[in-house]
């Protein structure tokens, strides 16, 4: 895993960028992307940047990467009509796109006690304390699964969806998905959902980036940044 | 008489039984027409999941004319990353797997199992007040470090086993649960040590992070004032 921690890898993007146009002028969306970068590194949140070309999404705090996750796949996935459908143009890129409501603010259990009693004295022993009908300590609560396919909404319109598997593409799931959807819709349970930027990735990496997508929670997403 | 009452050479039966295969295949194919024309039917009202690979359009306002200002823009943005990025000793919690890593000029040093926040919401019954059990994102600062720490309970504390929280301060003193050491790293947040070291490992603080006796006897002498702390 440290590999990723030790990799405290901002490089230098001017040579990159200035590389890329061969020593005379910097590539304008890396300049663009470094800027935005730079932006979100002088704050001391959390943010993650999204490489579609590498495939990979990075959690970083002040140009450092903390972690990296590996794709399996991007897909821009939205709800069409098997024939005649229009597909939603591209987030343009570079940008920085914000989480408005994530799993890391839902996905939250809730303890409250019924009632409360005295607290026992610090050198007092608390076995007379009732316990049948008054509230007992918290036990060690047991750990949760954490869900690892959820939809973030974003600030530009878009959902963010983690998954570990993308939808099936091919006739006849397409077919088996929209004969589905219809009789959901015919029964009133049909959903209108915004198109998603879709990360496909392992079960722990979608695991381990929920309780990350939280409201305010950027995204900076750009091609080839390292 | 006798002629008319001869049997006619006719099977009566076998026509009916010829019929049969027709009728029921007449009735699948009425079946399959109807199956097939109902999902053809909500198969045209329902809208699935169709994906296309992302392929992103540049931003417009990336551009600049002037190539030299282009370099000046990508050197400050430079500069900027470099002034915040750490350096020399800094610490990285992991939330999730639990771990606590010690870097030191770009090399670990240490790797310890932690224990960080459950992220449940607890509610005061009296009046609804709410307290989330989450260990901070982003980048904190080592404040303080104490040998032989006290936590003075806070409310949440008591709560959470169902108590009142004290009028008394006195009986909020308890200087055992946090160990050895303690550094602080504002808010209330502490990295610390436990009782419950078989707990090490899973989320089931309050938002501290809790380590065992000798990673946090050496995170407390590695880590000076000041060195940073990245979590997520």
């Amino acid at each position: 895993m440290l590999r990723s921690v030790l990799a405290s890898t901002f490089t230098s993007l001017l040579a990159v960028a200035s590389a890329r146009a061969g020593e005379s002028t910097p590539d304008p969306a890396l300049v663009a992307t470094a800027e935005m970068e730079a932006t979100l590194a002088k704050r001391p949140a959390v943010y993650l940047v999204l490489d579609p070309t590498r495939r990979v999404l990075e959690i970083r705090a002040r140009g450092t990467v903390l972690d990296t996750i590996q794709l399996r796949g991007i897909e821009l996935i939205s709800q069409q009509p098997l024939f005649g459908g229009r597909h939603p143009v591209a987030p343009p890129m570079p940008a920085i796109w914000t989480v408005t409501d994530g799993p890391g603010d839902r996905d939250r259990e809730v303890l409250e006690p019924e009632s409360l009693r005295p607290a026992p004295k610090p050198d007092q022993d608390d076995s007379d304390a009732p316990s049948a009908d008054a509230a007992t300590p918290t036990p060690t609560p047991p750990p949760r699964e954490t869900p690892s396919s959820y939809r973030a909404t974003l600030g530009n319109g878009w959902d963010l969806w983690i998954t570990e598997e993308l939808p099936s593409q091919g006739r006849w799931g397409l077919f088996t998905a929209a004969v589905r959807d219809g009789l959901a819709r015919l029964r009133g349970q049909g959903q209108d959902l915004p198109p998603a930027v879709t990360l496909a990735m392992t079960r722990e990496d979608a695991q381990r980036l929920h309780h990350l997508l939280r409201s305010g929670t950027p995204i900076l997403v750009a091609s080839d940044i390292e | 008489m006798n002629a008319e009452l001869e049997p006619l050479d006719v099977d009566l039966g076998a026509p009916r039984r010829r019929r049969w295969p027709v009728v029921l295949g007449i009735l699948l194919a009425v079946a399959a027409l109807l199956c097939c024309g109902s999902a053809a039917v909500l198969a045209r009202v329902g809208r699935p999941y169709v994906a296309r690979p992302y392929i992103a359009t540049a931003a417009s306002d990336t551009g600049d004319a002037d190539p030299d200002r282009m370099v000046r823009r990508a050197a400050l943005a430079e500069k900027e990353i470099d002034k915040v990025h750490p350096k020399g000793v800094y610490i990285v919690v992991d939330t999730y797997r639990n771990r606590l890593h010690l870097i030191d000029k770009g090399k670990e040093i240490r790797t310890a199992i932690c224990s960080t926040g459950t992220g449940i919401v607890l509610r005061d019954p009296r009046n609804g007040r709410r307290w989330v059990f989450d260990t901070p994102m982003g980048e904190r600062v080592v404040e303080r470090k104490v040998q032989h720490p006290v936590w003075a309970k806070p409310d949440w504390a008591f709560i959470e086993d169902g108590y009142l929280p004290p009028k008394d301060a006195s009986e909020r003193f308890d200087n055992q649960s946090l160990g050895d050491y303690a550094l602080y790293i504002g808010d209330g947040y502490i990295i610390h040590g436990t009782l419950f070291k078989s707990l090490l490992g899973r989320r089931v603080t309050h938002g501290c992070i809790r380590l065992g006796d000798e990673d946090l006897e050496f995170v407390y002498r590695h880590a000076p004032i000041g060195t940073r702390v990245y979590l997520y």
